[in-house]
């Protein structure tokens, strides 16, 4: 039984690597107009709210920005995977092999993140610009992280039930602006009425939000730790979600 | 011990009028070429998606390998593969990326999973086309393609629903040539196909099929028998009624010809009379699909598969 344990750890990272290459980088590699669609949006409103307020609001911008960026990024994982499903048949071949839901939605998403970096890299730098410190980057990257997973996880959820293509691409890309745009993403929480801030807070995109706008020196309007909270709950719900309700086999 | 066992399988989808399957039961030994042959709509692509764990049966039992599908489907993933029907290529990946694709990511080592890719490329004639996109290639290519990913692993079974669908007859036997070999090396084939030429040469077993039921499963001599033991089978032009030809055997319609189901001394009959009308004749030995015709009474070949 340990020797199998020891056996199969490899074989797991050959088939997140496999799947990160051929559906991930060589898809990307060939087709690079991917790269600025997922960021268009995001860097839209950073630039309106940059332009509209004379510079002022940039600081939320980036915050926003960076929150949008990596939405985007998850959600746009559950499109390419929907069409890997429905248009390809590809999902049946992976069902029925030993490859878990959990390696092939990350390897997909991975090598996704993995070009979703630049803008990243840009908006880091930017928080960096601001004086934000060394650990307080990192933990904006593991905010990036946790985000990012939950994110993933609803695309790649949401696919399984898209009767089509086109479908999975309207959902996500609804969900992504739902997400991104309507909540204290690009603005402070303390601007949405009293009613509204409860819900507004327990959203994994406002807890993001809330973490970015502090480490740009924007104060928190949330607690910092409850917005943690959210985060953390958030992905391993998610998480467990696709591990154990994924509708993998169809029912 | 049996490669597949199914026992009472029935699946009922949630918007289906008729069950698609109703208490299938069939077994498939180890080491075989077996087909399933049925109509469209009959039940084949259902019954393969329940044994490749890919749906949940409503009631009933699938074994693959001793394990069984419904509670244990992790450990008949370690060793099945699939070929699904209506698969399409991966924009933008070569032929070889898609079959590297699907062993690298079954955790094969890339030294034998090159070496293997090679070998499918060669055995179904890609070498041409394996490092362009896929996208460009024929139906036909693209379809070995397809093929090729499940083939080329190590499954022990492998399921191919319609893996020949598409193809040109050289391209159908370099399929065919790829699951004999297969069998060679002890692995279990399970495929669906409405090409009977295809079910007869190839099948160690088969199964007809129809509205989710087990027809008749045997060899395919013993199926060919099983349709009230005529050996030959007339086809004559014009010039005689039915009830004229029913006096010389089992009358089957196919697209408007007159086809007879008969014995040796009937043949002779029927062809000597047709001679001295003037009308066209031909003989031959009953086949899979006269069969076929004469016990779900319509032609299957020919008809595009929903
Ligand atoms: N997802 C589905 N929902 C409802 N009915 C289905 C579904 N898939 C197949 N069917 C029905 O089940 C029956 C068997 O289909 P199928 O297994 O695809 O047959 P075959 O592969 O032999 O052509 C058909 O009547 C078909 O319309
Ligand atoms: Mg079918």
């Amino acid at each position: 039984m340990a020797l199998q344990k020891v056996r199969l750890m490899p074989n797991r990272i050959r088939s997140l690597w496999a799947i990160m290459y051929y559906l991930g980088f060589i898809p990307v590699l060939r087709n690079p107009l991917f790269i600025p669609f997922v960021f268009s949006s995001p860097f839209t409103l950073l630039f309106i709210l940059f332009v509209a307020t004379g510079g002022t609001a940039l600081p939320f911008g980036i915050a926003g920005a960076l929150t949008m960026v990596t939405t985007e990024l998850g959600l746009f994982v559950g499109t390419d995977l929907a069409s890997y499903k429905i248009q390809n048949k590809f999902q049946d071949i992976v069902v029925a092999s030993p490859v878990s839901p959990l390696t092939y939605m990350f390897g997909v998403a991975l090598s996704e993140l993995l070009f979703g970096a630049p803008p990243l890299i840009v908006l880091f730098a930017l928080m960096a610009g601001r004086g934000a410190s060394v650990v307080t980057i990192l933990a904006a990257l593991g905010v990036v992280g946790l985000l990012w997973v939950t994110t993933t996880s609803i695309g790649f959820f949401f696919s399984a039930y898209s009767p089509s293509t086109q479908n999975a691409f309207i959902i996500n890309g609804f969900i992504a602006t739902l997400l991104s745009v309507l909540p204290p993403v690009y603005y402070s929480v303390s601007l949405l009425p009293a009613v509204a801030v409860p819900f507004a807070e327990v959203l994994p995109t406002t807890a993001a939000a809330s973490l970015f706008q502090g480490a740009l020196g924007l104060g928190y309007s949330i607690p910092p730790l409850f917005s943690f909270a959210v985060l953390l709950m958030a992905a391993a719900l998610l998480l467990a979600l696709v591990s154990f309700r994924m509708k993998w086999r169809e029912p | 011990m049996f490669a597949l066992q199914a026992e009472g399988l029935t699946k009922r989808y949630a918007h289906g009028k008729s069950p698609a399957l109703d208490g299938l039961t069939l077994n498939v030994s180890g080491g075989q070429i077996f087909t399933l042959l049925g109509r469209n709509g009959a039940g084949k692509t259902t019954f393969l998606r329940i044994a490749s764990t890919q749906l949940m049966p409503t009631s009933g039992s699938v074994f693959v390998l001793g394990l069984d599908c419904v509670k244990e489907p992790r450990r008949v993933r370690e060793r099945i593969a699939v070929t699904p029907q209506d698969a399409e290529t991966i924009y933008p990946l070569t032929a070889r990326d898609h079959i590297m694709l699907s062993l690298r990511m079954r955790g094969m080592e890339k030294g034998e999973a090159m070496r293997r890719t090679r070998a499918a490329i060669e055995a179904l004639e890609l070498n041409d086309v394996a490092d362009i996109n896929a996208e460009w290639l024929s139906g036909g290519m693209k379809q070995r393609v397809i093929v090729a990913m499940s083939i080329a692993t190590q499954a022990e079974v492998v399921f191919l629903d319609e893996p020949s669908i598409g193809l040109d007859p050289v391209n159908r036997r370099r399929v065919w040539d790829q699951l004999a070999l297969m069998r060679k090396e002890g692995r279990t084939v399970v495929l669906t196909t409405h090409y009977m030429d295809e079910a007869e040469i190839l099948s160690d077993t088969l199964a007809v099929v129809d509205k989710g039921r087990l027809v008749v499963q045997g060899t395919p001599q013993s199926v060919k028998g099983s349709s009230g033991g005529s050996s030959m089978r007339v086809e004559v032009g014009g010039g005689f009624s039915a009830d004229e030809l029913k006096s010389y055997g089992k009358v089957v319609a196919v697209a408007g010809k007159n086809r007879v189901l008969t014995d040796t001394e009937g043949a002779r009959n029927l062809s000597d009379a047709a001679l001295a009308r003037g009308t066209g004749v031909s003989i031959g030995p009953v086949t899979l699909d006269d069969v076929f015709v004469d016990i779900l009474g319509g032609a299957a070949e020919g008809e595009a598969d929903a």
